[in-house]
């Protein structure tokens, strides 16, 4: 086997160095191929650029492996999961419109049109949160649309690094908006046993039920939390396997790509909050434990809040942002008619981030 | 557990670069021949009265001169000739032997000398890069501050390394001819890792003479690639400051299935990555030693604004270099800190 690395290795590269010399010197074909052949040729070549200032050694964390990070722990949390328990014909066409819509064409016809330098893998992270978010039975093109205007929101407000919301969920805040009905219906039962052939490719067909959440709000029924736990509920498609997210999350923090203080705030602060509003005679309220193993909580909590470009730089800031959240999810779920309220609270917490980061920096250095 | 914690240490304040960067050196210590003018040994002594003394015996840097090499008679032996140098010149003063944790056995033969002296104080240090560094030093053995950039003499207290106190040792107390010092070579532009005797004085290619690989390019350091300098003139002089030299491996060339080869590109000038935008991941305020917040410099920098980041406790930076080396999107940190600076 390393022979054979070894052996096609000179060939690989020289073919890439061609490659690479004949797109640059026609500037119409590096037009319209140079962004792509950059995406591909970083993937598997290392930059030739070398450090001209001090310090002259770096360490080897990149933003591709920052981001490959998210991409593996997205995979194993959720598109696992939800393949055993929704089928592999519900899970992957949508993985596939997905990315084939955001980042092959939306991001591609960006690049091109804006001409910026490259493609950015984070939309590939984008792209694979917009079905995670939206119910088994959301048809393809809703996906799609999803896709697209999460891609095409996060380009025009200036890209990875500069976003003021967390893209995905604005995308599907958009969704919300124009197809009210179709982001909260079609929620599929999940196939529970001893996984078949039959129920990997399909799943279970066809059969919904209400959400743990919809369903407290209308009878006042509580699901079990071994099964919500578990992922034996209806919901999200990638928000129902509570166990493989937290492991997943669990593994972001401790390789340092999720920031620990967000997940551990946000939680923390969701199950206080719900245990003091239940507290409030008179009032039926979602008691603490539904609170934390329903909806897109955990979900958020791990992957979506922990957006480092969208939440504060310093540290204080992350903590606040978080209670922030937590506080929100609970007065939304609690107060109003809408059932879920992770999106907005993440939404509008993004929203006062930058607020928050100048208050802790004037309280902290006095300025 | 033990791991846990270990890794949890090399992350917070600092970053343990002799765990990343293992540079084993060959024991034979070898001699750099030079008949042109040498440079003789000189110590200025400083006009302030000195109350404590460091002697840093705990090299934070792998490319640093280990500690084997400079006490090969035993602790023993440089604890009395900082004695007689210490009654001499800085009568009345404490002397602070700082030791690596890691280094055991030394930390209990130093112990046991600590024990007969009221002026010897043995401390122990974590081995992370940068706790070396006079602020920091200073901060964790006295608990004074100093501002960096500040010489340590105007608050008492003077840091020498062992070789520096040999040096004082024999040439103004034995009156002995002290003409060598001791320079450690490493990196992945080098045949082999050494340690030379070499006379001050000495060009810097006479040293990398035999001991270069011929079959690659590369780049030569002084003082460690973290927060040295860059040797662009070959004919520049080793002086007695020199601490080390370091050469590197210049990878400007694009390497396939780098993800596989991390341990090859590793100790190499390669940025390992390509520059982006800063993503927020709050690694450099995590690594940071004196608790700065790196990132808030670069995004006043690009805005133009650099007296507000001189607000943001600016002066507090020891210019280290972890910033820029721990960054995900490559940004030179340390430059735009040096920018907002002056």
């Amino acid at each position: 086997m390393k022979k054979t690395i070894k052996k096609i290795e000179p060939i690989l590269n020289k073919t890439l160095n061609k490659t690479e010399s004949f797109i640059q010197s026609r500037p119409k074909v590096n037009f319209l191929f140079g962004a792509l052949f950059e995406a591909f040729d970083g993937l598997i070549r290392s930059s030739k650029d070398t450090a001209k200032t001090q310090p002259f050694i770096r360490n080897q964390m990149d933003a591709k492996q920052y981001m490959g990070g998210i991409l593996v722990a997205l995979f194993l949390g959720w598109v696992v999961p939800a393949i055993y328990f929704f089928g592999f014909l519900c899970v992957v066409p949508k993985l596939i419109v997905s990315f084939v819509v955001g980042v092959f064409i939306v991001d591609v016809i960006w690049v091109i049109l804006a001409r910026e330098e490259r493609i950015n893998e984070g939309g590939f992270v984008t792209c694979l949160f917009i079905p995670a978010f939206l119910p088994p039975q959301a048809p393809l093109w809703l996906i799609g649309v999803g896709a697209g205007v999460s891609i095409l929101f996060r380009n025009i407000t200036g890209g990875v690094g500069m976003n003021l919301l967390n893209p995905a969920l604005f995308g599907r805040l958009i969704l919300t908006i124009s197809f009210p009905t179709m982001v909260v219906s079609g929620w599929q039962e999940p196939f529970i046993g001893f996984p078949t052939l039959q129920s990997l490719t399909y799943g279970v067909d066809a059969v919904t039920h209400a959400t743990p959440l919809i369903a407290y709000k209308e009878t006042g029924e509580v699901t079990s939390y071994i099964s919500l736990l578990f992922g034996a509920n209806t919901g999200s498609l990638g928000e129902t396997c509570r166990v493989a997210l937290i492991i997943a999350g669990i593994w972001l923090c401790k390789k340092r790509i999720a920031n620990w203080r967000i997940p551990v705030a946000y939680l923390g602060s969701v199950f206080i909050f719900a245990a003091l509003f239940s507290l409030i005679p008179g009032e039926t309220m979602v008691p603490p434990m539904l609170q934390l193993l329903s909806g897109g909580l955990i979900f958020g909590a791990f992957f979506m809040a922990t957006d480092p470009i969208t939440t504060t730089y310093s540290q204080t800031g992350k903590w606040i942002f978080s209670i922030g959240c937590g506080l929100i999810t609970v007065v939304i779920r609690n107060f109003t008619p809408i059932p879920e309220g992770v999106m907005y609270a993440i939404l509008l917490m993004n929203l006062v981030g930058v607020p928050i980061q100048s208050i802790v920096l004037k309280l902290k250095y006095r300025v | 557990m033990a791991k846990e914690k270990k890794s949890k240490k090399v992350y917070k304040n600092g970053f343990n670069l002799l765990e990343k960067y293992p540079i084993e050196f060959s024991e034979k210590v070898g001699t750099v021949k030079y008949d042109g003018p040498i440079e003789a040994f000189d110590f200025s002594f400083p006009r302030k009265k000195i109350d404590h003394v460091i002697i840093n015996l705990c090299p934070m840097e792998p490319w640093a001169l280990p500690n084997s090499a400079v006490l090969k008679n035993g602790v023993r032996n440089i604890l009395d000739k900082l004695d007689i140098v210490r009654t001499r010149y800085f009568p009345k003063s404490h002397c602070y032997v700082v030791i690596s944790t890691q280094e055991t056995k030394l930390i209990k033969e130093s112990k046991q000398h600590e024990g007969h002296e009221e002026w010897l104080h043995v401390h122990t240090l974590d081995p992370i890069y940068p706790n070396d560094a006079p602020v920091l030093i200073v901060k964790k053995i006295l608990g004074l501050d100093i501002a960096y950039g500040r010489n340590t003499v105007e608050i008492g207290v003077l840091v020498l390394d062992p070789q520096t106190v040999v040096g004082i040792f024999e040439h103004h107390i034995r009156k002995n001819e002290f003409s060598t010092r001791l320079i450690p070579i490493s990196g992945t532009g080098l045949r082999e890792n050494k340690i030379l005797e070499v006379k001050p004085g000495t060009p810097v290619q006479k040293i990398l003479d035999g001991n270069v690989r011929e079959d690659i390019k590369y780049r030569v350091f002084v003082d460690g690639p973290l927060n040295g300098s860059e040797v662009k003139d070959l004919t520049q002089k080793i002086d007695w400051s020199t601490k080390n030299v370091v050469v590197l491996e210049e990878r400007d060339y694009k390497t396939l299935f780098h993800f596989a080869r991390v341990s090859e590109l590793l100790f190499t000038t390669s940025l390992m990555g390509e520059l982006r935008c800063c993503i927020y991941c709050n690694y450099c305020d995590d690594i940071c030693p004196v608790d700065l917040e790196p990132a808030l410099y670069w995004h006043c920098y690009i805005r133009g604004e650099k007296q507000k980041a001189r607000l943001y406790a600016l002066e507090k930076c020891i210019e280290c270099g972890l910033c820029s080396f721990i960054c995900p999107s490559k940004l030179e940190l340390l430059q735009v800190i040096k920018e907002c600076k002056s």
